[in-house]
């Protein structure tokens, strides 16, 4: 091969590379292990299609017949039909004509940013335009596409390995966090940028991969945002590292002048595709709105009453207000369709926490005419902000925008990350518009006015990384060896206050030295997919004899909540939730649930059954026993002890609340005054009442939190009871009396602390 | 249920739907949101129809233009001439604005006759280099020492980054607790909508009847229960 002498020249200036399994390529094609099974199958290596193919040299033409011909190049085995047919389409999408241009300018530049629009089909494509060009096999890196989701990362490596007529897991595979789904032979991996991240941590070169493609690079997520400025670094170092960063709105300057690698290098070079959009007409409401959600409701009810055929996309920010609108709509639409004659409608919510199935609804048909040549129904889809971008819906004509959505927002003063509707950024607005010219000329309704778009809206919505907590960034980026923090070329640098909140918080953790310097216990904290707090609270959990139960209290604490509570059947459901109920905390309870679940599994018992009649949701509960075995692993690794107090042992539950405090020293909080129900937060002084959903029926004095909700209150969540004077032994420096702030808690501790020394006093004196 | 009202339904123009709802018959209306969908909401089509969310050319405005529209306010008779004064001593003779020049701290467009009193001016002062006060931020903070060795000056107004381009600040968040739309301003002075008057169960009906019960008897008892009141008004 012409390219093989450049392929030896890399592999010898990255021959430190870790990962021991993988062969790396001499030039010498016999030993190629990932040619071994063409061998197999073919007998013969040179009737590949790929053979003449040469490595960042081939052209669109070359690759289409490649892709044409009968045996599959990355298995050997023969093209299905079904190949064929779905090749047929793919040639179909805006993006295919750009092939040839793509790889013109892939093959001049070491970073290339990609714009493409919903729609281009530039997800499944490019990755797949690219391993035509790279030929994996031929040395033996692999390339990555990165997605914001786990959802998403794990259904378009499904659709692209049956694009490329292969088994999932196999050429394609791929990686999302407590799930890995890649092989030996993989060629494509799809992973969400946190699990990149990740693996970036032990092998900070990036040296497994020729090509890394970041997708959806515009939603500006935490991981992305630090696997851009990381990889800015890493393609300095590694000239044959090339990056592809793919956008999907227009805002690609910021990303082109962002990876001219040096000050004086030119902008990174843009390639953009037209999406197959069509146009959207945009109105207004001449006046403000007084309730934008009444406001949305008529807008919907009077375009299905006016407007032609076409399904209906409304936006609005949350379970409760999604559930209430979908309700009323359909009040009035069973009116209208008695009253004039309206067609049929169906209504389907759409929010992150909807289970799979009933979020599958909306791919549903509009239903048909109620009778022949009656007037045409269609279906409105109610959603959160997840199908702004990430989901597409087709069939959308018009869509209905209020302008709001939910957005997290962390303040380092009180330490409270929350989740509070905000108004959207005009970028987002667009992007909500562009939703209704998926197939067909549509329109689009602000419940707003033209001004308070232009006056009101900010640009673009502010990166993930300006507002989220980022203690377990720090010490992520630590891990990967950045020490100075202050110059790291982020995209967008946070608050310098917030890295001091999380630069403290992994100090008082024992993560980070005083200095800043990772510690041992930092390193093996980061080990963990996990916050650093429950990182701790696991690794430190052995010195409480506990460590199995904490454990599975971390697994259940790390996947969405495993109790079911539906709307008709509240009542039922609290009582078998109070079966598992225990009178100390949450977290205890959480974990009789979780035994209880073993317990019937091992019983034989139908467990989908079980955790139905018990209002479980077997869902959570089985990736909670997921998450437990990787968890597990890993400590295996770290050879942390799996241990537990035996459960005759009155300590047994007594263990399990110290080792709680280990990891959450910092989220407790004490009850004002004796007959209240409001808390405040130690340090952050934050007023807070116990969120309805505790299953504690005593009110205690002192409790360890899981969360914090701001909802219109204040509001803790997953609390359990302990002992003041566990704070004083367990985390002494962090309820150092001295650093408190007058007030209650102060002299709260005062007393305890002049109450340990009397004690103390006494039995010396014995 | 609800037979159509003739008079509303084809009568698609009226812009006062509400109040033609408000004649509906009590006995005829439906308890729950019944009718949304006949009162319109009105949309105007954009002004600008594409979908772009970002300028291509920022827009980089003159910094002049609030001065121009300042001086169009203060200074309305010299309308063509607003940019070449910045001071709002008397009006003098238009030949002199070719000898102004410059201030080099202020860039205003200053004479030598009038130097000392510009130099004076407010505008001028705000120009000159100054110290700005020291941030509030607690120097014994870990977080502030680890990012003091590492450069970051807190008292410098400069955020983190490879240019120290970063915000300042935190992003500040603000609840939302209502359902208004975007954009609406609640004009100040209007008292809030009244709530709704609570009805009362029965206990508390009783309740009240009693006490207003004692509050009559007792002001009866003073009014009519001595004959002091009589005696005074010499019965």
């Amino acid at each position: 091969m012409a390219d093989s002498s450049r392929t030896n020249k890399r592999s010898s200036v990255e021959g430190e590379a870790q990962d021991s399994k993988r062969i790396k390529t001499n030039g010498d094609e016999k030993y190629n292990p990932y040619l071994a099974h063409l061998n197999e199958d073919n007998g013969n290596y040179s009737n590949s299609p790929l053979d003449k193919m040469h490595r960042h040299n081939t052209t669109a033409l070359e690759a289409s017949r490649a892709e044409d011909s009968d045996l599959n190049p990355w298995t050997g085995r023969r093209h299905s039909e079904n190949y064929f047919k779905i090749l047929k389409t793919r040639r179909d999408l805006p993006v295919h004509k750009q092939r040839q241009e793509f790889l013109d300018m892939y093959h001049s530049t070491q970073i290339l940013v990609f714009v493409g629009e919903t729609g281009s089909g530039k997800t499944t494509q490019i990755p797949q335009y690219v391993l035509y060009d790279e030929l994996p096999q031929t040395h033996g890196k692999l390339i990555a596409c990165t997605q914001p989701r786990r959802v998403a990362a794990m259904s378009v490596a499904q659709r692209v390995a049956n694009e490329l007529d292969v088994q999932l897991g196999e050429e394609v595979g791929y990686s999302i966090r407590f799930e890995n789904r890649t092989g030996p032979k993989t060629l494509l991996k799809y992973m969400t940028d946190g699990q990149l991240l990740r693996e970036a941590m032990h092998d900070p070169e990036m040296s497994r991969y020729s090509c890394i493609i970041l997708d959806e690079a515009h939603e500006r997520t935490l991981a992305t945002d630090i696997l851009m400025a990381l990889l800015k670094e890493i393609a300095q170092r590694r000239s044959d590292l090339k990056i592809i960063v793919m956008s999907a709105t227009l805002d690609a300057q910021k990303f082109q002048t962002y990876f001219s690698l040096r000050k004086e290098d030119p902008p990174a070079p843009l390639l953009a595709v037209p999406g197959r959009t069509f146009p959207v007409e945009i109105f207004y409401t001449p006046e403000p709105e007084r309730d934008y959600v009444e406001a949305a409701v008529r807008t919907v009810l009077q375009i299905h009453a006016v407007e032609p055929e076409g399904d209906i996309l409304l936006f609005l920010t949350g379970e409760e207000e999604i559930e209430d609108a979908c309700r009323r709509i359909s009040l009035e639409v069973d009116d209208m369709v008695r009253e004039s004659d309206a067609g049929p409608m169906s209504i389907y919510p759409l929010y992150g926490t909807l289970p799979p199935h009933q979020q599958q609804k909306i791919f549903d048909k509009a239903p048909e005419p109620l009778k022949k040549g009656g007037r045409p129904g269609r279906k409105c889809i109610v959603a959160t902000n997840i199908a702004e971008t990430s989901l597409t819906i087709d069939g959308i004509v018009y869509v209905v925008d209020p302008g709001f959505s939910k957005q997290k927002i962390y303040n380092p003063r009180s330490r409270v990350e929350s989740l509070l509707v905000s108004p959207i950024s005009k970028a987002s607005a667009q992007q909500r518009a562009g939703r209704a010219g998926r197939t067909r000329p549509g329109k689009c309704f602000r419940l707003y006015t033209e001004k308070a778009f232009k006056k009101e809206l900010i640009e673009q919505t502010y990166p993930e990384i300006l507002r989220s907590n980022l203690s377990n960034t720090i010490l992520e980026l630590k891990k990967l060896g950045i020490e100075d923090l202050v110059h790291f070329d982020f995209m967008d640098p946070p608050a310098p206050e917030t890295m001091m909140r999380a630069l403290e918080e992994l100090n008082y953790l024992a993560c980070l030295d005083d200095d800043g310097n990772l510690t041992r216990l930092g390193s093996m904290a980061s080990e963990f997919p996990l916050d650093p707090g429950l990182a701790v609270m696991l690794i430190s959990s052995p010195e409480f004899y506990c460590s199995n139960e904490i454990l599975s209290i971390t697994s259940l604490l790390s996947v969405p909540s495993i109790w079911i509570r539906p709307n008709n059947n509240r009542k039922r459901a609290d009582e078998m939730k109070a079966q598992f109920a225990h009178p100390d905390g949450d977290h205890l309870t959480l974990l009789n649930a979780y035994h209880a679940y073993k317990g019937a599994e091992q019983n034989g018992e139908d467990v989908k059954n079980w955790c139905h009649e018990h209002f479980l949701s077997f869902r959570h509960l089985s990736s909670a026993d997921n998450v437990r075995a990787q968890l597990k692993r890993i400590m295996e690794v770290n050879e942390i002890e799996l241990i537990s107090t035996p459960f005759q042992n009155k300590d047994y539950y007594t263990n399990i609340r110290r080792a709680l405090l280990a990891g959450f020293f910092m989220q407790v909080a004490m009850r004002e005054s004796s007959n209240s129900k409001v808390y405040k937060t130690v340090k952050d002084d934050q007023l807070v009442l116990i969120h309805p959903s505790t299953s504690v029926t005593n009110t205690y004095d002192w409790v360890v939190y899981n969360e914090f909700v701001l909802t219109t209150k204040q509001y803790i969540r997953t609390i359990t009871n302990i002992r003041p004077e566990w704070l004083l032994e367990i985390a002494p420096v962090y309820y150092d009396v001295d650093s408190f702030e007058k007030g209650e808690i102060k002299s709260a501790l005062v007393r305890l602390n002049e109450k340990v020394r009397r004690r103390q006093a006494m039995k010396g004196g014995r | 249920m609800v037979p159509p009202k003739e008079d509303h339904d084809d009568d698609n123009n009226n812009l006062d739907f509400e109040d033609a709802y408000d004649d509906i018959p009590l006995q005829h209306k439906r308890p729950f949101g019944a009718g949304l969908h006949k009162q319109r909401i009105t949309f105007v089509p954009a002004s600008d129809t594409h979908l772009k969310s970002v300028d291509d050319a920022p827009a980089s405005k003159p910094p002049t233009d609030i001065a121009d529209l300042y001086l169009s306010l203060v200074l309305p008779t010299e309308s063509g001439g607003g940019k070449q004064k910045e001071d709002s001593t008397p009006p003098e003779e238009p030949t002199q604005t070719s000898a102004e020049m410059p201030c080099p701290i202020c860039k205003l467009p200053v004479s030598d006759v009038d130097r000392e009193e510009h130099e004076a001016s407010f505008a001028h002062q705000v120009c000159l280099p100054h110290s700005h006060p020291p941030s509030a931020l607690d120097r014994t903070r870990m977080g502030l020492n680890y990012l003091a060795t590492h450069g970051w000056d807190p008292d410098s107004r400069k955020g983190l980054g490879f240019e120290q381009q970063g915000i300042q600040y935190p992003i500040k968040a603000k609840v939302k607790d209502n359902k208004l739309g975007l954009g609406i301003e609640i004009p100040k002075g209007i008292p809030p909508p009244k709530e709704r008057e609570k009805l009362l169960d029965a206990k508390q009906v009783r309740k009240m009847v009693a006490k207003d019960k004692r509050k009559a008897e007792r002001l009866h008892k003073e009014l009519f229960g001595d004959n002091k009141l009589e005696k005074y008004l010499g019965l």
